[in-house]
């Protein structure tokens, strides 16, 4: 059984249609890479997979461990164990990131300070949520976030984006451990410069282009990424 | 100047003050309040504890109504009595301190408090004393009616102290409350001033400060109201001298329909003084909140954050932050914005495996969050406690 499966889906924002007739899947022990260029539409099939208000599904279906949850909340699907790491978390006036995390950790059983120690982030658990960050500080501490979650399956979406080249093989590191420790061995990764390959295998690569998905293949789809670019590989 | 002329004195300019209505909140008639209540004056002390007042604190003032309760110090260098015998036994130290930073002229508020008020407490913290328990002041009003303190602290030179005075009343009794406080933190000396709001649907409140902090000198201030007021105003203002610090934080909630206009002024007139504003505003139901904030420097920094919360379609909040600068050395800047939850907040907490609520309350407890640097571990717990409180009252 696929872990999740998205089947013919089109998801509308507002008024627009910003996902036409999306296939994929992802299975156990498998790490896919979706990538693309900035506006396809990544980070909209995410928020859609996890659920986020306003990214409606207006036809196709999708389905997490067998089950349909396509018309299913974002409370439901987090509960069941989808989770999601965004782009750009908003800042959260007057709540420390240890505040967060001590929050998490009560409900899904971690320890607060080996999550800060392996994303480098103690020195940032008594700050306020995302204020004055850097971009590999807020892309740490959104990882935080994700594994104190213990997610069955995390949508990760762009680790890699501005972030310094430290930070980014800090947070490679923890997205593996995430996936090592969660039970299917499983994540989707949203990257449009592919710059975390360096340090995480993909084992499938997805190509989504102007609201449609391109090409699902092998992990040597990413080589021809690197070779061609996005718009002659189109 | 013998005591009865002072007083007389103090009398003839509270005169002038009687038909003076404050230029800000709502005109209260105070004659009303002034006619003797019918009960005996009686501590609850549940609902004192619940403003975080410590009865057994080791250095404590209780009043009820106008009648002084009780006060005590078993902390050396900490020095605790009714300002009535404060006037009395040092009556010429008395007159450089008690009326001398409020003028009891002001306006109707201060010329009653003058007129009729009792009580109060007299703190001083000797030369070089650091006390790190807090001092404690409890002012509980059971009979209703009116209830003037006047109340003196002075921290001497070099001392540092943390004052927490918990204020609140019976339910359903109709009081006015008004506050007359003096506080005077002198050279290297830390004054942490704590104060903890929570009247009924009927009262009036108008508390009347004013500090003067002297050179090297620390005013951190916090304040918090944090349950139902019929009309709450009080603005009080700082006097910063050279190098002199203050931090003037205040949380406030209004609910059902109360009406609230609070602010903080800080006047720097030192070199290199400086200055911070912070307050946070929540209005439920119907509620009215005026958060108003000012900083006037001649030299110095003075920064503002002036941040308010809607959490119902009737009720509104209007912040005024103003900075006046008198010469070009000042640097003084302000930050505001008034709004509802941000629903991107929230969905993002709930992303997170947050329940709606849950992703709420993490919310309203970011937001009535103020850091108050150096408080003393049993206030700061108090306060975690009074946020709790607060939040739970916001939802």
């Amino acid at each position: 059984m696929k872990i999740l499966v998205v089947d013919n889906v089109s998801i509308g924002v507002g008024e627009k249609i910003v996902l036409k007739n999306v296939s994929m899947s992802i299975d156990r022990n498998e790490v896919l890479f979706l990538l693309g260029p900035n506006g396809a539409g990544k980070s909209t099939l995410l928020r859609a997979l996890v659920g986020f208000p306003g990214y409606n599904v207006v036809s196709g279906r999708i389905y997490f461990e067998g089950e349909d949850i396509t018309d299913s909340l974002m409370e439901v699907r987090v509960a069941k164990g989808l989770a999601l790491a965004h782009q750009l978390p908003p800042k959260l006036l007057g709540v420390k990131v240890r505040q967060l995390l001590d929050a998490l950790c009560r409900k899904n059983k971690c320890d607060v300070y080996e999550i800060a120690n392996d994303l480098g982030i103690l020195h940032l658990l008594d700050r306020e949520f995302g204020k004055g960050f850097s971009g590999g500080e807020l892309k740490r501490v959104e990882v935080a976030v994700l594994l104190a979650q213990k997610p069955k399956l995390a949508l990760i979406d762009e680790p890699d984006s501005g972030v310094d080249v430290d930070s980014i093989e800090i947070v490679a590191r923890a997205i593996k451990k995430l996936v090592d420790i969660s039970p299917y061995k499983s994540a989707i990764i949203v990257t449009h410069s592919a710059l975390i390959s360096r340090y995480i295998e993909p084992t499938k690569v997805c190509i989504l282009m102007s609201g449609t998905m391109k090409i699902c293949n092998s992990r040597d789809l990413i080589d021809e990424v690197f070779r061609h670019g996005f718009r002659e590989l189109a | 100047m013998g005591l009865e002329n002072w007083l007389k004195e103090v009398e003839a300019r509270a005169r002038e003050g009687l038909s003076r209505a404050s230029p800000y909140g709502v005109d209260v008639d105070v004659k009303p309040f002034l006619e003797v209540k019918e009960g005996r004056p009686s501590l609850d002390e549940l609902r004192v504890k619940e403003v975080g007042v410590d009865l057994g604190a080791r250095a404590i003032y209780t009043q009820v109504d106008q009648l002084y309760f009780k006060y005590l110090s078993r902390i050396p260098g900490v020095e605790v009595m009714r300002i009535e015998d404060f006037v009395e036994s040092y009556l010429d130290e008395a007159k450089d301190y008690v009326w001398k930073l409020v003028d009891p002229g002001k306006d109707k508020y201060t010329a009653v408090a003058a007129l009729k008020g009792r009580g109060g407490y007299f703190i001083r913290v000797k030369e070089n004393t650091k006390v790190e328990e807090p001092i404690m002041a409890c002012l509980f009003m059971s009979v209703g009616g009116l209830q003037a303190p006047h109340n003196v602290v002075i921290v001497e030179k070099g001392a540092e102290a943390t004052v927490y005075t918990g204020c609140t009343i019976a339910p359903e009794v109709i009081g006015l409350h008004v506050g007359i406080s003096e506080f005077y933190v002198n050279e290297n000396a830390v004054l942490r001033f704590v104060m903890v709001h929570s009247w009924n649907k009927v009262s009036h409140v108008r508390p009347r400060t004013a500090v003067y902090v002297k050179p090297n000198g620390k005013y951190i201030s916090y304040y918090v109201n944090l349950s139902k007021v019929k009309t709450l105003q009080t603005y009080p203002v700082v006097y910063l001298s050279d190098n002199a610090y203050t931090y003037l934080a205040s949380v406030v909630l209004g609910v059902e329909d109360s009406y609230i206009d609070v602010g903080s002024a800080a006047n720097i007139d030192g070199e290199n003084a400086s200055a911070e504003i912070i307050s946070r505003s929540l209005a439920r139901d119907s509620a009215k909140i005026i958060a108003r904030a000012s900083i006037t420097a001649k030299n110095g920094k003075g920064h503002i954050d002036c941040r308010g919360l809607m959490l119902s379609d009737k009720a509104a909040i209007r912040t005024i932050p103003e900075l006046y600068a008198l010469t070009p050395n000042a640097i003084l800047t302000h930050e505001a914005s008034i709004g509802r939850l941000a629903e991107d907040e929230i969905n993002y907490l709930v992303s997170k495996g947050f329940t709606k609520e849950e992703a709420i309350a993490i919310l309203l407890r970011g937001f009535v969050s103020v850091e108050v640097k150096g408080l003393p571990q049993k206030v700061r717990e108090y306060i975690e406690t009074i946020e709790k409180l607060t939040v739970e009252k916001s939802m």
